[in-house]
């Protein structure tokens, strides 16, 4: 394995990947930096630009842009209290007060080692885990992957906030999104009404990008005011600091950055619920285990290293779904797995074992991306601020464009652009009537394994009951009807206190 | 009836509209389950939750009518919904251009006119301004991925360009 190690990060050291990692990795900071922008919205601009690529420069650069967006919120939620991406919310709680109090390079580099040394073990669990899982994954058969989707859906609809029905029919309806066009068996074309493009069903990325870009960029167009758009030009204060004393108060505080690491990494692995989520739990669990909760919210360092360091291990927890199971931890890797399947790689259980080569070329990148970031920050943490001040009215119709770009250079078609436009109203539609987005991609995504593990499943054995009797299936689907009674408990708990978003949760 | 409620009824028209599609698929003799299988699981489901959606909400409504009239809404902040149309409007207009006049020109109108309904130029600079950034963007993109990605961008049917 070590040696796989060393020929991936001898691979991705040359400048063939390193350039695109490098561009990567900056792009993904000054798009966490960016609020309004999340990291799935970069990684959908980004997406486009990686289609003329071999397929592990396409990856090397998604990964850089994961790793730099998820470190990159902190640099403005420090700066100047507004979370880059909504992961970043937490930062801003200790990270502002910090930078009020005159410390502002303090604040901004306990974020960003955190992040790099958070992201870095969770390397370490990446590089450990993902074999070993993918070894179990292996012994699957389709009754363990049909009860595995079957749960990874019922547990997200379960997670997320808001009507648990409402996350099932989400989840539902992503499933539905996947039935239309060829069965799997006879290639009978379903429900394309006549139409000769859909007999191969709805293609996966332009219905993602469309869901995503549009419930994100609409919801911040209706907060568009005239007013606000004079954005006066932010003064970046000096950030000189003395990175032993940051780095001292990471090391000094060994289980408080381990335990959010860990916090990071396992909601990471938990398929489709990510950063946001990571942060919150972690910052949340380092004040219940502080000496001095009454001090978080005044910028204590223990809030910046909990939440960043729980960000960037996040990213290494998805990785790790992905990369053993095919399942994707949340919508960056959601993307990340569609452009995979246009390079052709059919990720899942064999992946590593089939292109180990990308593989390992996938863990160098994310390994060699932290340091990148580290040095992109030294060089030029100020400077993202500028970028802070460029006016929503010029962005948005530039990303739509590379949307429009991203969905029409798959195929080289233009109806591939209509299912752009199509699901970008669903979308829209969809977080209007408060319904959560997550489940409905992990549905979408899974839809196709689903109908064919099950397909198999019944044509290898008639008998319905292996799917209950078969030990790691039955556990699996216990499980997730565990997950969903879970879920119905923590409503009643806490009811009338549900609140449900209008905005969408990614 | 709210927005649960009209959502569960638009999701209930679709299940059962697909549901009646999946009648005329053919059956195989030899396959013992046919291409209705697993979508008719799909959408029996969907049928179902849809109508535990309606349900709750209309259950709700009764509920919180007794109790008090409360509207979910806090009128906190006021959203520009008529932005959005917009916005959608001109984003379809663009997706219909495309072919026809080719992306360099389909593209500067596109990103000119959304940025325009943004942030309406005022005076000389304002349209100088609108105009450059329209024409850096396009120039960009279109060097960018035709000449560096390989990426072929579509070409117009009225114009050939």
């Amino acid at each position: 394995m070590f040696e796989l190690l060393l020929a991936g990060i001898e691979n991705v050291v040359h400048l063939k990947y390193l350039v695109p990692l490098f561009l990567g990795t900056l792009v993904g900071l000054i798009g966490g930096a960016l609020p309004g922008v999340t990291i799935t919205m970069t990684i959908i601009i980004v997406l486009p630009f990686t289609f003329g690529m071999d397929p592990l420069q396409g990856l090397a650069t998604m990964t850089g842009v994961y790793v730099g967006g998820s470190a990159g919120g902190a640099i403005t939620a420090a700066l100047i209290g507004i979370p880059g991406s909504p992961s970043a919310i937490t930062t801003t709680f200790d990270g502002f007060p910090m930078t009020q109090k005159g410390q502002p390079g303090r604040a901004i580099w306990l974020g960003i080692w955190s992040s790099c040394f958070g992201g870095l073990l969770a390397g370490i669990f990446l590089i450990g885990a993902t074999a070993p899982l993918a070894a179990i994954a292996l012994e699957f058969g389709p009754w363990e992957y049909f009860s595995l989707f079957v749960f990874a859906l019922s547990m997200v609809a379960g997670l997320t906030e808001g009507s648990l029905v409402k996350g099932l029919l989400s989840g539902t309806i992503g499933l539905a999104i996947t039935i239309v066009g060829f069965d799997p068996i006879m290639s009978v074309p379903r429900f394309t009404l006549g139409s000769e493009f859909l007999r191969s069903g709805f293609p996966f990325l332009p219905v993602l990008i469309g869901i995503f870009a549009f419930a994100q960029l609409m919801t911040d167009i209706e907060k568009m005011n005239k007013s606000e758009q004079t954005n006066a030009p932010i003064k970046a204060p000096p950030l000189t600091v003395s990175h032993h004393k940051v780095l001292w108060e990471i090391i000094s505080r060994p289980f408080l950055f381990v335990w959010s690491t860990l916090v990071g990494i396992l909601i990471g692995v938990l398929p489709a619920i990510g950063g946001s989520a990571a942060t919150v739990m972690a910052y949340d669990q380092a004040k219940k285990f502080s000496k001095h909760p009454e001090r978080f919210g005044k910028g204590n360092p223990e809030g910046i290293i909990a939440s960043e360091a729980s960000c960037n291990a996040n990213v290494g927890g998805s990785l790790v779904t992905i990369m053993a199971f095919g399942i994707p931890g949340d919508a960056v890797t959601a993307v990340m797995l569609g452009a995979m399947t246009i390079h052709g790689i059919q990720s899942g259980p064999l992946f590593v074992s089939q292109h180990p080569t990308i593989a390992y070329g996938i863990y160098a990148a994310y390994l060699l991306a932290h340091p990148i970031m580290v040095l992109i920050c030294a060089l030029g943490a100020r400077l993202f601020l500028r970028v802070v001040t460029v006016p929503k009215s010029m962005l948005i119709p530039n990303v739509l464009v590379l949307c429009v770009i991203g969905a029409f250079a798959l195929n080289n078609i233009m109806e591939d652009v209509a299912v752009l436009l199509l699901f970008g109203v669903v979308g829209y539609a969809l977080v209007k009537a408060r319904f959560p987005l997550a489940p409905l991609i992990l549905g979408l995504i899974l839809g196709d394994q689903i109908e064919v593990n099950l397909l198999r499943a019944i044509m290898s054995d008639p008998d319905p009951w292996l799917f209950f009797t078969r030990p790691i299936s039955g556990f699996l689907l216990a499980l997730s009807v565990g997950s969903v009674i879970f879920a119905l408990w923590q409503h009643r708990r806490q009811k009338g206190r549900v609140k449900e978003s209008e905005d969408p949760d990614f | 009836m709210t927005r649960d409620g009209i959502a569960g009824l638009i999701c209930l028209a679709v299940a059962i509209g697909m549901l009646v599609l999946t009648r005329g698929l053919p059956q195989s003799s030899f396959v013992p389950i046919g291409p209705d299988f697993y979508p008719r699981i799909v959408l029996i489901i969907m049928v179902v939750l849809s109508v535990i959606l309606i349900a709750s909400d209309v259950l709700r409504k009764r509920k919180s009518a007794a109790d008090t009239p409360t509207g979910a809404q806090s009128p906190a902040e006021k959203r520009n919904y008529r932005l959005v149309g917009i916005t959608f409007s001109v984003f379809a207009v663009y997706v219909v251009l495309l072919p026809l006049l080719g992306y360099r020109l389909a593209t500067l109108i596109f990103i000119a006119a959304l940025q325009g309904v943004f942030q309406p130029p005022h005076g000389a600079r304002g349209w100088i301004l609108l105009l450059v950034s329209a024409l850096a963007t396009t120039v960009l993109t279109y060097v960018v991925f035709e000449h560096y990605l390989s990426v072929l961008l579509p070409r117009g049917n009225w114009t050939g360009w």
